[in-house]
């Protein structure tokens, strides 16, 4: 035992990545046999969406210098990507349009697509130069507009969102700069109005397309959950549900829904075919280490093991789920904090500053929390689960 | 339309937030050993069938599976593009690729992993190591390559990440200089004597009485300070020689112990030590109870020593390290002690609460070790 200890203190102290070898280095083998399936690509040979982008990748290798195939081919890597949550995906879409940056720099689609590539990988600010570049060579576009707003939401700059939603409005697309103004509205003190608005923005569109109502009937039923109208939540999330669109984003939010309203034992119904995804399998792995399910452990061992592929890169997409993980399933608070601390930084919607109140209030650090409370102060967001964490926060010494 | 409603449908939501399901971005995994009696570097290279299908198109039935022999049948062709992706080069000279085991197979957390094994055939290892790796980045911006690298001489590997801004990087060659090694080894053993409480008890317990001198059956304060920094000389001079002696023998491999005879045996020695500051039968000769047992020290330190790997290039100067690092640990042992005890030489507090009290506990603790270490508890 002694030893063991004196061991590992060694190791820490010489900072061997032995940890590392480990997971890297397993013995390797050889199938018996030449039949052997060692491995199954993703996406069915069938997946009309990977053969059409295959033959796209087939015509561009007879036409390198064409722009618009370049386009083509990214945007659709780019939505295969978001639809499937295959960061392999966006890196084709970035090979595909690396050499218009010099052939065509006057191409609007060329920085729209790329302002998307940017902001899937968190370089926010070089993202908003590329979207302000998309919409000033193609000022009609909607698009650039939109995903500027949906940055400074993210990176809590709601003056600068609002603006851009203003920019929507002359463009005929008056759905688009309604929901967009609501949006901004919900965060910073205006919940009950925002919320009035975007209903009846909702019961006025009947002929929206399914995607577009699935995102109102989200965002509504988030709405009436902040403000404590849990039936109203739940009957928005059903009529979500009810569109019949497979959405990892409605599941996520209505898996923390239920979370947050103590049924755990729904969240492993809802998800439990889920486990590819990294977000919903932490929920599947939060409900289960609540109700001491026993799959609970091989949830948390495979989420383990994708934190540890992604800090083997360097990667820090994934600090606010890996905060949640090491809060809630590994049970440490210093590295949950460590984790919410440094995803503050990037990210500062509340889900983000909800996670590092929590991690600041169980380590008993109340000074971390900081960013969070001067957010909250500052945005005036409404939401009793977070007002009741500040509260706590309080009584632990911090000054709000 | 259909599609912008879908980016709408998604924005304001998670999209932004992480979109990384089950896949991970592309990476491959590198070792690369540095041998430390040639001018070689055997490399095991890791990478994603996943990758390598969309590269080469492995999968030429088309039917979403690959099987081995859609893999094996590829191996040339995985070989050479991989060889082409990573260039190391010393002394101005690319280093000569040479194949050492046909292709194989290992799982990742994401998917199965074609494993190459190779040794790149250097010119000399004198000057420093540099490498290229471009594998991929030509169709994934994003891809990684993940490297472990040991330098000559150490079993301590160092992480690199190559990316497409950090496509060209240097590999240090340790073992970096004399210098660091003899200070690498000199805070280990600092470190070692202070969570090494086995040691630590052993020598508080052999010091405790040399403030301290013994009549007529009863401990009395001793009258000046020069006396008691003889005596302490005296224990830690001859524990160091005795821990120095064995532990030299043992580092180079000259006289051998069992770990479990050892560990006991520091152990009892903790418990001998104690007992006598209860009894006092060996009053004014206690540094030759340091010797004897320093002897059983030096083996317990030399197998920490083994355990943290010597660099075979500077043994001597490892050891050296480690010795001095122990000494200078000790010295701030007894530099604390020392002033501390005279203090307090006269009260009941050290007579009784120190030395008696403080003996037994620290004799019953280490009956507890000895047992532990004796049955493998």
């Amino acid at each position: 035992m002694l030893n063991l200890v004196r061991h590992s203190a060694f190791t820490l102290a010489l900072g061997l990545t032995s940890l590392i070898s480990l997971t890297a280095q397993a013995a390797p083998y050889t199938p018996a046999t030449e039949a052997e399936v060692v491995e199954r690509l993703p996406g069915r040979a069938s997946d009309p969406a990977l053969r059409r982008v295959d033959s796209l990748r087939k015509q561009l290798a007879a036409r390198p210098n064409d722009p618009a195939l370049r386009l083509e081919i990214a945007r659709r890597y780019f939505d295969m990507a978001t639809a499937q949550g295959d960061p392999r995906y966006m890196g084709y879409a970035s090979a595909a349009i690396a050499p218009l940056e010099k052939s065509a720099p006057d191409n609007a689609d060329y920085w729209m697509v790329l302002g998307l590539i940017q902001q899937f990988s968190h370089d926010f600010e070089p993202a908003l130069a590329s979207l302000s570049k998309a919409s000033e060579l193609n000022r009609s576009s909607p698009e650039p507009l939109l995903w500027r707003a949906a940055i400074f939401m993210v990176e809590a700059r709601y003056a600068e969102a609002q603006i851009e939603c203003q920019r929507l409005a002359p463009l005929n697309k008056p759905l688009l700069s309604t929901g967009c103004s609501a949006y901004v509205q919900a965060m910073t003190g205006q919940l009950e109005p925002a919320f009035k608005k975007l209903q009846a923005a909702v019961g006025n569109t009947k002929n929206a397309g399914p995607e577009l109502l699935l995102w109102q009937y989200t965002r509504l039923a988030e709405m009436a959950s902040r403000l404590q109208r849990s039936e109203v939540a739940e009957g928005y999330f059903k009529s979500a549900f009810n569109l019949g669109i497979t959405d990892q984003f409605l599941l996520g939010a209505y898996a923390d829904f239920l979370l947050a309203h103590q049924r755990p034992v729904e969240v492993l119904k809802l998800l439990v075919d889920w486990e590819r995804s990294d977000i919903l399998l932490l929920r599947l792995a939060l409900a289960g280490s609540i109700t001491k399910d026993s799959r609970a452990d091989n949830w948390a061992a495979q989420l383990r093991d994708r934190f540890q592929a992604a800090a083997l890169r360097g990667d820090r997409l994934h600090e606010q789920e890996s905060a949640r993980f090491q809060l809630d399933i590994e049970r440490n608070a210093d590295k949950a904090l460590e984790l919410a601390s440094s995803n503050y930084q990037i990210q500062k919607e509340p889900r983000d500053a909800e996670i590092l109140l929590r991690a600041a209030l169980a380590a008993r650090q109340p000074k971390a929390a900081q960013p969070a409370l001067e957010w909250l102060r500052t945005s005036r967001y409404q939401d009793p689960a977070i007002e009741q964490l500040a509260n706590q926060l309080t009584t632990q010494g911090v000054t709000r | 339309m259909k599609r912008f409603f879908l980016i709408v449908a998604g924005l304001f939501m998670y999209l932004i937030q992480s979109t990384a399901w089950a896949h991970k971005p592309s990476d491959s995994y590198l070792t690369l050993r540095a041998s430390s009696n040639s001018a070689n570097i055997t490399v095991r290279w890791d990478i994603a069938l996943r990758d390598l299908d969309y590269v080469l198109q492995l999968d030429r039935d088309g039917n979403g599976e690959l099987t081995w022999g859609e893999v094996r049948q590829h191996s040339d062709d995985i070989t050479r593009l991989a060889l082409s992706r990573l260039e190391l080069s010393s002394a101005g000279k690319p280093c000569a690729w040479v194949t050492t085991a046909p292709l194989m197979l290992d799982k990742h957390s994401d998917g199965t992993y074609a494993v190459l094994s190779l040794t790149a055939q250097c010119a000399s290892l004198s000057s420093a190591l540099k490498t290229r790796y471009s594998l991929l980045f030509d169709v994934d911006p994003s891809h990684r390559g993940l490297v472990q690298w040991i330098a000559p001489g150490t079993e301590n590997s160092q992480a690199l990440i190559f990316a497409t801004e950090s496509a060209e990087q240097t590999l240090a060659l340790n073992p970096a200089g004399a210098w660091q090694t003899l200070r690498q080894y000199l805070v280990d053993g600092v470190w070692h004597i202070w969570i090494g409480y086995d040691h630590i008890l052993f020598l508080l317990a052999l010091l405790l009485p040399a403030v301290l001198v013994r009549r007529n059956a009863q401990w009395l304060p001793t009258p000046v300070l020069s006396g008691a920094i003889k005596e302490v000389l005296k224990v830690v001079t001859a524990f160091t020689l005795a821990h120095s002696i064995t532990l030299s023998l043992a580092a180079l491999q000259i006289v051998s112990l069992p770990s479990r005879l050892v560990e006991s045996a520091i152990a009892g020695s903790v418990i001998v030590a104690a007992l006598n500051n209860l009894r006092g039968t060996i009053e004014g000769r206690r540094w030759v109870m340091a010797f004897a047992f320093g002897l059983i020290h030096g083996f317990g330190f030399a197998s920490v020593l083994a355990d943290l790997g010597l660099p075979q290039g500077a043994l001597v100067l490892a050891l050296v390290g480690f010795n001095a690092g122990v000494e200078l640990g000790q010295l701030a042992i007894v530099a604390v002690f020392l002033p501390l005890a005279f203090w307090l030489r006269g009260t009941k507090f050290y007579s009784v609460g120190v030395l008696k009290i403080g003996s037994l506990i620290v004799a019953i603790l280490a009956c507890w070790w000895l047992a532990q270490r004796l049955f493998d508890l």
